[in-house]
């Protein structure tokens, strides 16, 4: 009886994560694809805006009426701001540090500004849950494990996997390694350290815009000021915990998710504990999720340095120093 | 993925000229090529505001106009200028050693967050009370950092996420003091903390402006002496330049990354009281800091963390930051002012990369250079 209790309130502690961290998933994924390539987007807060105005500008000024045009719509618009921050730091080599926080603050305030007529606006043109045969039930906790909308399962389980399979399995993955570890090296055998560092951070860029659009096309589901609230730096968070694998960024982001759901299920029952009242507990929770994401940060090193090896937790060599063939 | 490769490097290559890197990049041009920057990024923003239909260059010029015409706002720049130029120093200093401390928003606003403790539950003589509320201000901006620090100096943890992600925790412990522990339950319409009684004393002749001022100044001649002249300086220059190096010559690296990023941010924690203890500033909400990190930061970068550039550049982006305020007035959002930030943070990037580099037209020991590496290119490809 208790241990359905604790199962029960485990799967739906977990089941409301699982949708409040897809968006974290979604720019851990892109972030994690530009870190590999040596290149660092500290942008992610800014991008997620970006994916996420442009989402709302497409379906309630444009029209369209499909949520996956209004993603790719979304992500295009995050892709150009990627380019723009890609130009910036591999072809002329600036700060990706500077750079990536002018992006950060840049596309916050862009989308605060192209959203500022639309705050609040509710958005129809929504993802749909996925729902074989009508079994979902809203009341059941395994319901709200296992059933949620198309993207969720491209975040946690399509887009691991496939970068997971390509990084460890295939010359591609070897060769975008190579060039996140040793572009000089990955020079000489002949792969565009230029090349593929402007791809994939593009790329990653537009990953990160599709956790933005989702935000608004499901999440929320409508605009609002500073719509990332800090998800974009935990998805960077969550990479330095996952230790640039694909399959732990998803315990890390589901971390951070079960601690923003714990925070609104205590807010909606008005827990409170003997020593705090509810909404005393509520401001304590809400810090929370930052909190436990900063713990998570520190695991994988403390781990190294206190003798518990953890296999390949470091990050790529070559992150962040831009690669300059003049200076091999 | 080698179509994209091949085509950026045509373009490179189909211009008559190339770049050519400097062998010595001295501190005064790369200075200067930040500031063209950071010049050029705003008029890049100014054209961008014209073609949407605002003539941004007029209305800038009437804010300045407006703020250097009279003392209100001198006194406006210079006010903000003091929370700005303290998380700026603290930036500054970490910078000397390439830490990146993002996080001095957070430290501002615990070191305010010490002060109004301190403030609102001390009775005894004001200059007692105030120096109390600097003392604790001080340790709670380097408490704010304590856990980053420590991780950086001695697990090598990169300080950028774990310092930023803590501006998050700082903001929601602001946001519940305000609404919960120490709210002011007699102020009915904006809830905030209760108010501070004591106030520093003001500059003579100026209305608004309190001895504050004078703080960011000091400690910028005390940095400027430090790296001028004592050996504590020069081993964090060293720390900054290799800290391999560092180590081998006997530096007690990690020691002194962990002090140094205190001190950073005790700076900005100091910045918060000072901010708090200017009149008619005295309690504190959730919007007490107007984004001061991030501005303070910008200034950093931009002075290139030499202290007198610090000081410069801080009434720069003050000035900038007051014209904002009068530009909302004139139906520009707030949020334009972030945009604004990020443009002119990217030209600050691009000229600082700018100073490495010179022009110079393409000549035919070039060319021959290029074949050479097509040549060796074509050989490669064809290898095994």
């Amino acid at each position: 009886m208790i241990l359905a209790i604790i199962e029960n309130a485990f799967l739906s502690l977990i089941g409301s994560a699982i949708p409040a961290s897809a968006v974290v998933m979604l720019a851990a994924t892109g972030a994690m694809l530009g870190e590999r390539v040596g290149v660092l987007n500290l942008g992610q807060e800014g991008l997620i805006g970006i994916g996420a105005v442009y989402s709302v500008i497409a379906v309630l000024s444009w029209g369209v009426e499909s949520p996956w045009l209004a993603m790719l719509i979304g992500m295009m618009a995050a892709a150009a701001a990627g380019l723009i921050f890609a130009l910036c730091v591999v072809a002329f080599r600036a700060s990706q540090v500077l750079v990536g926080l002018a992006l950060a603050l840049g596309g916050i305030g862009l989308s605060n500004q192209l959203g500022v007529n639309r705050n609040g606006t509710p958005i129809q043109t929504l993802f749909r849950e996925v729902n074989p045969g009508g079994v979902l039930d809203d009341n059941d906790a395994v319901s709200a494990f296992f059933f949620h909308d198309p993207v969720v399962y491209i975040a946690y389980v399509g887009l691991p996997v496939v970068l997971w399979f390509v990084l460890f399995r295939t010359r591609h993955g070897m060769n975008m390694k190579a060039v996140g570890e040793n572009p000089a090296a990955a020079d000489a055998v002949g792969v565009s350290v230029t090349g593929w560092r402007i791809f994939y951070s593009v790329l990653g860029a537009a990953l990160t815009g599709a956790g933005g659009a989702y935000m608004v096309l499901s999440f929320t589901p409508t605009w609002s000021p500073d719509i990332a609230r800090g998800r974009g730096w935990v998805a960077l968070a969550v990479v330095i915990f996952a230790g640039w694998r694909p399959g732990w960024a998803v315990a890390g982001a589901l971390l951070y998710g079960s601690m923003i759901s714990l925070d609104t299920t205590a807010q909606a029952r008005g827990w409170g504990l003997p020593f705090m009242g509810a909404s005393d507990l509520s401001f304590f929770l809400s810090m929370l999720p930052y909190v436990v994401t900063l713990v998570a940060i520190l695991i994988p090193a403390g781990a190294v340095k206190l003798g518990r090896r953890v296999r390949s937790t470091a990050a790529p060599a070559a992150l962040a120093i831009p690669y300059a063939r003049e200076e091999r | 993925m080698t179509p994209l490769a091949s085509m950026a490097g045509a373009v490179l290559s189909a211009t008559p000229w190339r770049l050519e890197r400097r062998l010595e990049v001295d501190a005064k041009r790369a200075a200067l090529t930040r500031i063209g920057g950071a010049v050029g990024a705003m008029v890049v923003v100014g054209i961008l505001l014209l073609l949407t239909g605002r003539n941004a260059f007029l209305i800038f010029w009437q804010a300045l106009d407006a703020i250097f015409g009279r003392q209100r706002g001198v006194e406006g720049v210079a006010l903000r200028a003091i929370p700005i130029l303290m998380t700026a120093l603290g930036v500054a200093l970490s910078l000397r050693m390439k830490v990146w401390n993002i996080g001095s928003d957070g430290q501002f606003l615990m070191g305010a967050l010490a002060a109004v403790g301190v403030g609102i539950h001390m009775d005894g003589p004001g200059w007692l009370v105030l120096i109390l509320m600097a003392a604790a201000a001080t340790l709670a901006g380097a408490a704010w950092i304590l856990v980053p620090a420590l991780a950086r100096a001695y697990w090598d943890v990169n300080e950028i996420i774990t310092t930023l992600l803590l501006n998050f925790v700082a903001l929601q412990l602001v946001t519940w003091s305000a609404l919960g522990f120490w709210r002011d339950k007699e102020a009915a319409v904006i809830q905030s903390t209760r108010e501070v009684p004591f106030t520093l004393p003001g500059i003579p002749g100026a209305d608004s402006v309190t001895i504050a001022l004078l703080v960011p100044l000091a400690i910028a001649a005390v940095l400027w002496w430090v790296f001028r002249s004592t050996t504590i300086g020069y081993e964090i220059d060293i720390i900054g330049g290799n800290p391999r190096a560092a180590g081998f010559a006997g530096i007690a690296v990690r020691r002194r990354i962990l002090v140094v990023m205190l001190f950073t941010g005790a700076i900005a924690g100091l910045g918060g009281m000072l901010q708090l203890s200017a009149p008619g500033a005295q309690a504190m909400n959730a919007g007490f800091s107007a984004q001061f990190g991030l501005s303070g930061f910008i200034v950093a970068a931009l002075a290139g963390a030499a202290f007198w550039g610090v000081i410069g550049g801080g009434l720069f982006i003050a000035s900038m930051f007051y014209a904002g305020i009068v530009l909302q007035t004139k139906g520009l959002s707030v949020y334009i002012i972030f945009a604004v930030y990020g443009v002119i943070l990217t030209g600050i990037a691009l000229g600082e990369i700018a100073a490495r580099y010179r022009v110079a037209r393409r000549d035919a020991a070039d060319e021959s250079g290029a074949a050479a590496d097509e040549a060796v290119a074509a050989r490669k490809g064809a290898g095994p």
